[in-house]
């Protein structure tokens, strides 16, 4: 085989490796889009530590949600079809800090536009702008009750009750 | 021809060969956590800013702890890091921020309900050239530093977060009212 075509084969080959690893994408291929759904506690969810997915949506949940945010959970937005974003930026700032624009809008139904961008199996989105915002509409403690159960304290629990 | 396509598969074959498999199984230091779709690995991966890879908006400092980090693994793959080691709540932000940009060896676990995206929990971590693991547990540590006033208050760091009681203050812990709390609880308990 002559030296040029071994180097014809192996630029090909790494041409091939790039396209098919993605390595070579450019940054900034993402889609401008309006998308509606609640924002959620990622982990809680995929990772099925608190039981079923949707035990950890709405207000059953809620507490546990501003947890996971404050303590730097990706923070995703569910669309009505199950589909998944992790919200990487709201409205300029980052959303790894539990800044308090983040805290406020856990379990809330809102809509967002923004730049969405799919990377290996993962929606990301990055929301310059919240369009609306529902507040809290999924009222999954009736069916839920507190996810995880120790959300309340029982000291707390007492006091709301007014029996201490 | 013929070479070409033989070349380009054998470039495949590597690439999807490499990504996780690169220490041995007998390496991986994770715990199980009986996780969804639970899977523990062991790989070398540079720690990278997801905006940052995404957008092309890169701040010197990975965004300084407000943006989620990731790993792109040896396939190019970019992984999303969303755990630390401890037990709950806490991200995997602080424990990689001091090593964006770098390549380290990552220790931890793979999970995600069927059909969803996969999270990276991240147990250990080893940088480059150092001799043992370190494990993913700063963010506790940092809470404590950053709440002299609280850290030794009795409980852990959730039921003292001035950020998330402020919230439950307002909104009860249904996030609805304190009267639906109330309300709940009658029916509840």
């Amino acid at each position: 085989m002559r030296p040029g075509s071994i180097l014809r084969q192996v630029l090909f080959g790494a041409v091939a490796l790039i396209a098919l690893t993605g390595q070579g994408r450019a940054a900034g291929d993402g889609e401008r889009i309006q998308v509606t759904g609640e924002i959620m506690d990622t982990w809680c969810y995929l990772s099925g530590v608190m039981g079923g997915p949707e035990a950890t949506l709405g207000t059953a949940h809620h507490t546990c949600a501003m947890w996971c945010a404050a303590g730097g959970i990706p923070v995703g937005l569910r669309t009505e079809e199950g589909e998944i974003y992790m919200v990487l930026k709201l409205e300029g700032a980052g959303t790894a800090d539990g800044s308090p624009a983040v805290l406020e809008i856990q379990s809330n139904q809102i809509t967002a536009d923004g730049m969405a961008y799919a990377r290996n199996g993962i929606n990301y989105l990055i929301v310059e702008r919240i369009v609306s915002n529902e507040g809290i509409t999924n009222v999954s403690h009736e069916d839920y009750g507190l996810v995880p159960p120790f959300a309340i304290p029982k000291g707390e629990k007492k006091k709301i009750l007014g029996s201490e | 021809m013929k070479n070409n396509i033989r070349f380009a598969a054998l470039a495949a074959l590597l690439v999807f060969a490499l990504p996780f498999a690169s220490q041995a199984a007998e390496d991986i230091k994770a715990k199980p956590w009986n996780l969804a779709g639970e899977e523990l690995a062991r790989f070398d991966a540079k720690v990278v800013d997801i905006v940052c890879e995404l957008s092309g908006d890169c701040p010197a400092d990975c965004g300084g702890g407000s943006r989620q980090l990731g790993l792109i693994a040896g396939n190019g793959d970019l992984l999303l890091a969303g755990k630390n080691s401890q037990a709950i709540f806490t991200g995997a932000v602080v424990d990689l921020l001091p090593h964006c940009g770098t390549t380290v060896t990552v220790d931890g676990l793979f999970t995600g309900i069927d059909g969803g995206p996969k999270l990276f929990q991240v147990q250990f971590i080893r940088p480059q050239g150092a001799g043992e693991d370190i494990k993913a547990n700063a963010w506790g540590k940092t809470w404590n530093a950053n709440h002299p006033d609280l850290k030794d208050k009795k409980g852990p760091w959730f039921r003292k977060d001035p950020r998330v009681n402020a919230l439950i203050e307002r909104d009860g812990y249904l996030g609805l009212s304190h009267a639906a709390d109330k309300e709940f609880l009658e029916w509840f308990e």
